[in-house]
């Protein structure tokens, strides 16, 4: 396969080789013409003329076909010259015969070395007589050559597998010449001396041996050169036009003036190159100036003003490798392969950058491949972000904590629980002190009420009510000893029975109601409550149409010697949550989830609203002084409201970190306590100051612990002793705890 | 009416004035954007981050006086004078006016950046206290490739690892090295000029990879400015140290006229052995000022022409080599360092690092990183050979105390010298002692290497080998300093052990006297808790009734399971009134505390595994 494709390269390179030289010779011939024409004029080199003569005439043949004075041979070999180019243009479309070619090639050769070698010439000239016959036939050479393979200029893997080359003009299959065995090949090829000038022709399917004309001619190809040693490429140019003496000029006009003149614009270029180079702006042979690269910058320091304009900040400088960063750290700072898989599953930027490892020796540490990045990566950030002085606090974080009296200067307090109320069965929910201290009483949702000596901590009376009670509350006045107490829909007044007998007498005269007189008003929808005579208890039941929440006493507003309800003529905005009294003026407050409302009893009007700022109000207390209020609220916030600073909260507490069950504040000492669900009460130091300006001081005094957690209610109420420093408090877990100082 | 509505004629205020996004500022220069990047990277001007965006928050906002700055910035007009050069050089070409076009080129315009370094660093220290991030790119480049592809210039890395040598010899001629570290990253060094800690990561001697992503043309303009800031700043050293040598003649020095450029023996240039070759530049000035007797014999020359390669070479190499031949003798590194010593202007610690290899001869093997230990070893005043040519004293020199192995075995060992591990220096330069030895030799795995840059105490871990190192150093202090031939000092040594002793017995008398000191404080804690419960107790006594169907709380048995809750309590209640910002910021620092607890903790928890696994595989 090797040597018909190198064959084919040859072929080709031959083809274009005769074209050029083809053209050259077309060229010289114009230019010996001129030569000739030139010649004439000068009468000179008359040998040179004759010498040329016969190409030229036979030129002239070819151009006017006018007359025809030269030989016939030689326009023959004019003719074979032509074929011959022709023949290479067609060989070039996938026909070609070597027999053609080195026929052809030895005809240009003639044609070009025509002039000074007339014998080779004649040589020539036989043959191209042939071919010219064979012209006149038919343009194409294919047909010179009858036995030629006809397959045309198709890619011959076509017929790798098949027996036939191509067809003949018949149609019928031109077969391939019998393989010879590879080693008989082989051993004639050895035996052949001239094996090496034989070529295989894939498309006619035939052994060529070239001639050694043939091997010249390849040879000087091979080097770049023109095929023919005879061919001289650089032939001086000879114009074909005659420029002088024509009949016709192209122009007629006379010569300008210019034309004798030198160039006013050039002098003046001179003019000017010259003085630049005298001036030396226009060196020549100049090497750029070496400057020296470096001197001294910084000469003294101390004359240096500072750096102009803006204030700089300068970079902050790249973090400093610590122990894991060591080719060779303690084993300790190499995190394990469940550690390393478990950055996996971490955000993006929350992976460690930068994982240690180990080498045992210096010499098997790789270069680092993140080098080049981690470079790049710091350039950025020193042209890319934006830079801010920042301040970097570095403080102790005890510093921060505000300073507050000592706790010790804020005595006395609760601090720890000295007695424990045990009876209830359920979580009790709520508690309330008498008046004189003496006994507490509580309710629990197992449905029942008991009334604790403060001291002894003995149950002293029962009352199985059957549903859960939601809250008790002692009348704050001694002398009438009544419980009030809600569940459900319905608010009992009980009578202890507390007290001496005189006391004891006004008092049943005091609950006993008439028959009910609800049948009259039953149409009337306005009478909110009904009032019942309750015989089992010995008290007074009122009847709500809704859930009763929590109920109050008040010394000047109750209604309880005329047996009559009054409703709150004010329009509340949401549920109401919790209500209060006013210590001393007729003022009540009552708190939505989200708000309080103050309001004014005798002129039954708005007088302030109260925006707690937390998301529900579980609970409000006022001081006893009536200007403050605090309000705790079921996100753990403790709010307490100065009323004559603002409607906002004056301090937000955010102890408890549930919700916050109850707030107290305690009657005569500056404390108030909030109790949670947590499990936890908390007692402030409250101080409220006569004087106007100072703010009230607020301190947190002690966390009370002691109570379980029951279906996550902790501590559900807290109250305060009316005389001592001590705290109720009721939990979840059906134990009532008392903490003293 | 919009919201940001300013009347007609009435001009920007504000943040809106203040500040032009990038956009805005290409607009206004006039420049393209790499341009931009360019000047901003050379004049060092940055984003600001304005306190109101006006523009929005996906912009780069940077102030305009800094815009000014940089459109009144000749470099700005200069830029744009060279584009209209290289236009001009692009026409000539391509209307094959090739005469017109090579005039061009050889006088392109140029520019330089001195003016700019002198107006980013007024003073000198200004420039060092930001060479960090130059050292650590020219060491970087001095490594890289040079690849054209992404337009590194052959001559760019030359001149990187030209500044980068001679940065490393003046360190460690003037002995201003002060702590270095093998990281996977590289070799981190650190060293203290005039207060500041110059601190710089040299990649490791190995192939280095070139990421795609990463655009070279900005690192080149860093690079450019920083070979420009690092020139001027050699020079200044060039001049410092002139002043340093305060016994040289000043005169003599313009009479053998030094310039900055260092000429280097190109014969140790090419065994890269460039830092060796500038030290010996160095070291040939002092000598030459120092004694002008130095007299080159016949014999000295022929002696040496036979040997180099470089016969007939120019007369200054020759020269040169004469030169170094005096000091190729073995003390004739000693005998320089000795002549520093003289200079009474270094501080204690200087000395401190120029002592520490005095008394110690190294030979390097071929296998150690040559170009670090050359570096480390000098400047901490050791005299060094290498395996090759141009070393100044053979492997078989009979002084030579330590020999630098970084191989699994060594074959043949000389019984004078002992064969370490190149960490051993590394670490004697960190704890300014000389180690013993044992833990380095060849074979074993070195003990684990740690950072200097870290302080242990505030991490809150110390690891273990911190901690021997620290009792080494002690007992250095107060002995006088082992024999670095010796070596011997092993841990079981008796008189190691008694020092050991000695830290020992302080150590636990300060953790008594603390002890006693916090039981004290319990004390009195319990005590007047004591107090206040049985003051209640008083009190409730007082108001009668004892038999209480609850049970008593007894003061004594709680009080201590208790103490934790009460501080906690007290830090909860001490919290809860104060104002929500301060409550923030003591809440992120005690994020940030937790989290510096949880690493030490982990590393303690690995630790423990660590040693549980030794034990059970015993």
């Amino acid at each position: 396969m090797k040597v018909p494709r190198r064959s084919a390269r040859q072929k080709n390179l031959q083809k274009d080789a005769e074209k050029e030289e083809a053209i050259n010779l077309l060229e010289q011939k114009e230019n010996t013409e001129e030569v000739v024409e030139r010649s004439k004029d000068e009468e000179t080199a008359v040998e040179e003329e004759n010498f040329v003569e016969s190409p030229v005439v036979s030129d002239d043949d070819d151009e006017d076909f006018s007359d025809d004075d030269g030989s016939l041979g030689e326009s023959g070999s004019e003719d074979s010259h032509l074929s011959g180019e022709e023949d290479v243009f067609v060989s070039s479309d996938g026909e070609d015969s070597f027999d053609a070619k080195s026929d052809d090639v030895s005809g240009n050769g003639a044609s070009g070395s025509g002039r000074d070698d007339t014998e080779h010439g004649k040589d020539d000239d036989a043959e191209s007589d042939d071919s010219r016959t064979v012209v006149e036939e038919s343009d194409s050479s294919e047909d010179e050559v009858d036995p030629r393979n006809t397959v045309g200029d198709v890619p011959l893997k076509w017929y790798k597998e098949e027996e036939h080359i191509g067809y003949d003009l018949a149609g019928k299959k031109i077969k391939k010449k019998e393989r010879q065995d590879k080693l008989d090949s082989f051993l004639a090829s050895v035996d052949d001396s001239k094996n090496w000038r034989k070529i295989y022709d894939e498309y006619n399917d035939e052994e060529v041996e070239l001639t050694k004309e043939e091997v010249k001619v390849i040879k000087r190809l091979l080097k770049g050169k023109a095929p023919h040693a005879d061919f001289d490429p650089y032939v001086p140019y000879v114009d074909w036009f005659s420029w002088d003496d024509s009949k016709h000029p192209l122009s007629s006009a006379p010569e300008p003036k210019r034309r004798f003149i030198p160039s006013k614009w050039e002098s003046k270029k001179v003019v000017q190159y010259v003085r630049a180079i005298r001036k030396g702006l226009i060196k020549f042979d100049e090497k750029p100036k070496e400057e020296p690269s470096a001197y001294l910058l910084w000469g003294d320091d101390s004359s240096a003003i500072d750096r102009q304009g803006l204030a700089y900040i300068p970079a902050p400088k790249p973090k400093l490798p610590g122990h894991e960063e060591s080719y060779n750290p303690s084993l300790e700072y190499i995190p394990t392969q469940e550690e390393i898989n478990s950055y996996q599953l971490m955000f993006e930027e929350d992976r460690p950058k930068f994982i240690p490892k180990r080498f045992t020796s210096l010499r098997n540490v790789p270069a680092y491949e993140k080098a080049v990045n981690e470079n790049f990566g710091r350039c950025l950030d020193l042209y890319l972000c934006p830079r801010a002085r920042k301040k970097r606090i570095n403080i102790d974080p005890e510093s921060l904590k505000p300073k507050l009296p000592s706790r010790k200067d804020l005595r006395p307090y609760p601090t720890s629980c000295y007695l424990e109320y045990k009876g209830h069965k359920g979580p009790v929910v709520s508690i309330s002190t008498e008046s004189t201290g003496q006994w507490i009483a509580s309710g629990s949702s197992d449905g029942t009420v008991r009334i604790w000596e403060v001291e002894t901590g003995r149950c002293i009376k029962i009352w199985e009510l059957g549903e859960s009670v939601s809250h008790v509350s002692w009348n704050p006045l001694p002398e009438r000893p009544i419980l009030a107490v809600c569940m459900g829909e319905d608010v009992y007044l009980l009578n202890t029975g507390l007290g001496n007998a005189e006391e004891q007498k006004s008092l049943e005269e005091l609950l006993r109601v008439e028959t009910p007189s609800t049948p009259d008003d039953s149409d009337n929808d306005k009478t909110a409550v009904n009032w019942i005579q309750d015989d089992k208890h010995g008290g007074i039941r009122l009847k709500h149409f809704k859930t009763v929440s929590s109920v109050e006493w008040h010394l000047l507003i109750h209604l309880l010697s005329k047996k009559q309800t009054q409703r709150i003529p004010f329009k509340l905005h949401g549920l109401p949550v919790s209500t209060a009294f006013h210590p001393s003026r007729s003022a009540f407050f009552i708190s939505t989830k989200k708000n309080i409302r103050v309001y004014d009893l005798l002129k039954q009007k708005l007088i302030k609203k109260l925006e707690t700022g937390v998301r529900e109000v579980s609970s409000i207390a006022i001081h006893p002084g009536g200007d403050n209020l605090i309000v705790g609220s079921k996100d753990g916030k403790l709010c307490w409201f100065d009323m004559d600073l603002s409607s906002q909260p004056y301090r937000v507490l955010n102890c408890h970190p549930k919700d916050i069950n109850r707030v107290a504040f305690h009657r005569s000492y500056p404390l108030f306590a909030s109790s949670s669900d947590d499990c936890t009460a908390y007692v402030f130091h409250g101080m409220v100051y006569s004087d106007l300006n100072q703010n009230p001081l607020i301190v947190p005094l002690e966390i009370l612990r002691g109570h379980a957690s029951e279906n996550g209610r902790g501590v559900m109420d807290c109250k305060f002793h009316p005389r001592q420093p001590w705290l109720f408090t009721a939990g979840a877990d059906s134990v009532i705890k008392l903490y003293c100082h | 009416m919009p919201k940001h509505y300013r009347p007609a004629g009435k001009k920007k205020e504000g943040n809106a004035a203040r500040y032009i996004t990038r956009s805005q500022a290409v607009k206004y220069l006039q420049v393209s954007l790499s341009l931009f990047r360019k000047l901003c990277i050379l004049k060092g001007i940055f984003p600001r981050e304005p306190k109101k965006k006006v523009k929005g928050n996906h912009h780069t906002y940077y102030h305009t006086k800094d815009i000014l700055f940089l459109k009144h910035e000749p470099l700005l007009e200069k830029f744009r004078e060279m584009r209209a050069y290289e236009k001009k050089i692009k026409k000539a070409v391509s209307k094959k006016n090739r005469d017109l076009a090579e005039r061009l080129l050889t006088r392109k315009p140029s520019y330089t950046l001195d003016m700019l370094i002198r107006e980013r660093y007024p003073k000198f220290i200004d420039a060092l206290r930001d060479l960090d991030d130059c050292l650590s790119m020219v060491h970087l480049f001095a490594a890289l490739p040079a690849v054209e592809r992404e337009k590194i210039p052959v001559n760019r890395v030359h001149n990187c690892r030209r500044l980068g040598h001679e940065w490393q010899a003046y360190i460690a001629r003037t002995h201003k090295l002060r702590k270095t570290f093998i990281s996977v990253k590289g070799i981190y060094y650190q060293a203290e000029i005039d207060g500041q800690k110059i601190t710089w990561l040299t990649p490791h001697a190995l192939q280095q990879v070139l990421p795609d992503d990463v655009d070279y043309n900005i690192m080149l303009t860093f690079l450019e400015f920083y070979e420009a800031s690092n020139i001027c700043i050699y020079h200044y050293f060039e001049f410092v140290f002139v002043t340093l040598q305060a016994f040289v003649n000043f005169k003599l020095y313009h009479s053998i006229n030094v310039k900055y450029p260092p000429i280097l023996d190109p014969w140790l240039e090419a065994l890269a052995a460039d830092l060796y070759a500038l030290s010996r530049y160095f070291d040939n000035r002092a000598s030459m000022t120092e004694s002008t007797t130095t007299s080159f014999s016949e014999s000295d020359v022929s002696k040496d022409q036979g040997k180099g390669p470089n016969y007939d070479e120019s007369e200054l190499r020759l020269a040169q080599l004469q030169q170094q031949l005096p000091s190729n003798e073995p003390g004739a590194l000693m005998h320089l360092v000795q002549n520093a010593a003289e200079t009474d202007e270094d501080d204690s610690e200087t000395r401190e690092c120029k002592t520490l290899f005095k008394d110690v001869k190294l030979f390097l093997n071929r296998e150690v990183p040559r170009e670090s230990l050359l570096f480390v070893i000098p400047a901490f005043g050791g005299s060094v050979s290498w395996d090759g040519e141009g070393a100044p004293f053979k492997e078989t020199d009979q002084n030579i105390t330590h020999q630098i192995v970084d191989r699994p075995t060594q074959g043949h060992k000389f019984l004078s010298r002992e064969y370490v591990q190149p960490q051993w220096i590394y670490d004697c330069v960190n704890a300014r002692i000389l180690l013993p030895v044992e833990e380095y030799i060849v074979g074993r795995i070195p003990p684990p290497h740690l950072s200097p840059f870290v302080d242990n105490e505030a991490e809150g871990y110390v690891p273990e080998y911190a901690e021997t190192i620290k009792r080494l150093q002690a007992a250095a202090r107060n002995e006088v300093l082992p024999m670095p031939g010796v070596g011997k000092e092993d841990l079981d040594d008796p008189q190691n052990l008694l020092v050991e002793g000695v830290i020992d017995r302080a150590e636990a008398i300060e953790a008594a006297t603390k002890k006693r000191k916090m039981s004290v404080l319990q004390k009195q804690y319990h005590d007047e808790l004591k107090k206040e419960l049985r003051s209640t107790q008083i009190s409730t006594a007082s108001d009668g009734n004892k038999e209480s169907v609850s049970e008593h709380i007894d003061a004594g048995e709680d009080s201590l399971p208790d103490l934790s809750q009460i501080s906690k309590d007290a830090d909860s209640m001490s919290k809860i009134v104060m104002p929500r910002k301060k409550q923030k910021l003591l809440k992120a620092m005690e994020i940030g505390k937790e989290r510096k607890q949880a690493s030490v903790d982990r590393l303690k928890e690995r630790k423990r595994r660590i040693e549980e696994g030794k034990k059970s595989g015993k």
